[in-house]
């Protein structure tokens, strides 16, 4: 620092040559390294990359590239790239409690929207003495959970109910109210000419 | 949630684990109703059993297959997730789990199921269910204890451990850096115990009777936490034999009550008392206690501090 200020020369002290020699082969050691690892990124050739000069951009990008996990006390368990189907399955082990009428889960995680972050898909491996119920047919395993719930035919059926209800309920109220049915119609036949010309 | 599905039986449907105890007669009923398993834990004798005492049925009732390994089944797609406590894992799908990652990929120590899972740059993890209704540590964890004070690197001292299907998940919670020392006092279980830990390196079997720490001291170091699942009268005595002997100041312990074991004349509730003051008593410091019962019937789990350092006050 004290050297720089001398080289600029703003100080009041005096300029000392004693040291001139090492001075000179220092700066010049200096120069060339600079030229040679750092450049402005303006000069950089496209697609070219060197390790930044600076330590502590060095020690950013260091951080940057560490993989993301959940740390020594998980044994490292990463961090995933959330993929669309990813996400799905994910929503749905949320709202899994609504999948089955006969299965019952503690309300815990449901109420939070969050994510995981860290976690993995994986599995199930049953043992060689499991019986045949206790594990899937290859033709029952499917890629992902949501798949398997989507070929579950026990599933289906309620939740094909289910849907069918809540349409019903959810159903815009306009047609209906004014619209004579056939049976009403030929209930009160004298009456019905008044609904013909609307038609 | 026993009196819900009293027909069910054990092997009924794939409730998850709550098939477990479908029966609600006795204690005694669960080892044996279970053909072809039977080998594993039925016969099995006590940890520190020494004849007399209680009759026949090995641990007073405890051992056999209790339950399935969870409802689910083999080819299903789960999530893992971290669990609360470290070391320990959930698997999510249909069913929820409770699971460790297996030291051994590729080896299940009691037919118990697993999860493999691909990661992204081609290695392979896998993970081992852990069955509530086999363990008592992981019935006390399902029960919500707070602190289990076993994670990973650990050193565990673990008294009464049969024939190893819960060292095994212990060995997996403290990982390659931590020690599980494993006292059985049976040769029969032992064996299992053994053959166990010749796949595990961080697992060392010692067939010992736990009431006598001075025969193991050579190969016991200082330990971090001392699980205690003894089922004796005398349980609590032992465990502070072990702990003056191993158990460093400011370590921990937890210990699973039986209360049949102890006192079967009494209610449950007063023994837990009275062994929490006997525990007390001996420098321990209790600070929670969990019962385990959906999983066990009369079972408590007790964890605490040993020699509890006091805390400063902030002016001196």
């Amino acid at each position: 620092m004290s050297e720089n200020k001398a080289v600029i020369g703003l100080s009041w002290q005096p300029k000392l040559d004693a040291f001139s020699s090492t001075k000179v082969e220092k700066i010049s050691s200096k120069e060339a390294e600079t030229s040679a690892l750092y450049k402005p990124n303006s000069q950089l050739i496209d697609g070219l990359f060197l390790p930044p000069n600076d330590p502590r951009k060095l020690n950013k990008l260091s951080k940057k590239q560490v993989k993301d996990t959940a740390g020594k006390n998980w044994f490292d368990i990463p961090a995933q790239t959330i993929t669309p189907e990813l996400k799905q399955d994910l929503q749905l082990l949320k709202l899994r409690s609504a999948v089955d009428p006969k299965r019952h889960y503690k309300k815990g995680d449901s109420r939070s929207k969050a994510l995981p972050k860290y976690f993995q898909v994986g599995t199930v491996i049953e043992s060689a003495t499991e019986f045949f119920t206790g594990r899937l047919t290859k033709k029952e395993r499917k890629t992902t959970l949501a798949d398997e719930l989507l070929s579950d035919g026990n599933l289906r059926e309620y939740r094909k109910r289910k849907v069918r209800e809540i349409e019903e309920v959810n159903r815009p109220a306009g047609v209906d109210k004014w619209k004579i049915k056939k049976s009403r119609k030929q209930g009160r036949a004298g009456k019905s000419n008044g609904s013909k010309k609307r038609h | 949630m026993v009196a819900r599905t009293p027909t069910r039986g054990r092997g009924g449907g794939g409730g998850g684990f709550r098939g477990g105890r479908g029966d609600s007669g006795g204690r005694g009923g669960r080892g044996g109703g279970r053909g072809g398993f039977g080998g594993r834990g039925g016969g099995g004798g006590s940890a520190m059993k020494r004849g007399g005492g209680r009759g026949g049925g090995g641990r007073g009732g405890r051992g056999g297959r209790g339950g399935r390994g969870g409802g689910m089944k083999g080819g299903s797609k789960v999530v893992v997730e971290p669990h609360r406590h470290e070391g320990v894992f959930i698997a999510k799908g249909k069913e929820d789990a409770l699971c460790t990652k297996n030291m051994v990929p590729g080896e299940a120590v009691y037919n118990e199921k697993r999860i493999s899972v691909q990661n992204e740059d081609g290695t392979k993890v896998e993970y081992r269910v852990w069955n509530p209704f086999r363990s008592k540590l992981a019935a006390a964890i399902l029960g919500g204890v707070d602190n289990i004070w076993i994670k990973p690197g650990a050193r565990v001292l673990y008294l009464g451990a049969a024939s190893g299907t819960t060292v095994s998940h212990v060995s997996d919670l403290v990982g390659p850096d931590g020690v599980v020392y494993a006292v059985e006092f049976s040769h029969r279980s032992g064996r299992d115990l053994v053959n166990m830990a010749k796949k595990r390196t961080n697992v060392i079997p010692i067939i010992e009777d736990a009431r006598h720490p001075a025969k193991y001291r050579m190969l016991v170091g200082m330990v971090d936490v001392i699980f205690s699942d003894v089922a004796q009268p005398d349980q609590a005595r032992i465990l502070a034999l072990n702990a003056s002997y191993f158990l460093k100041a400011g370590g921990h312990f937890v210990i699973s009550i039986k209360a049949n074991c102890i006192d079967s004349t009494v209610p449950a509730e007063a023994v837990f008392a009275q062994e929490v003051k006997k525990l007390q008593a001996e420098q321990f410091k209790p600070a929670e206690q969990v019962t385990l019962e959906p999983f066990e019937r009369d079972h408590a789990c007790v964890v605490g501090g040993y020699r509890m350092l006091k805390k400063q006050k902030a002016g001196s």
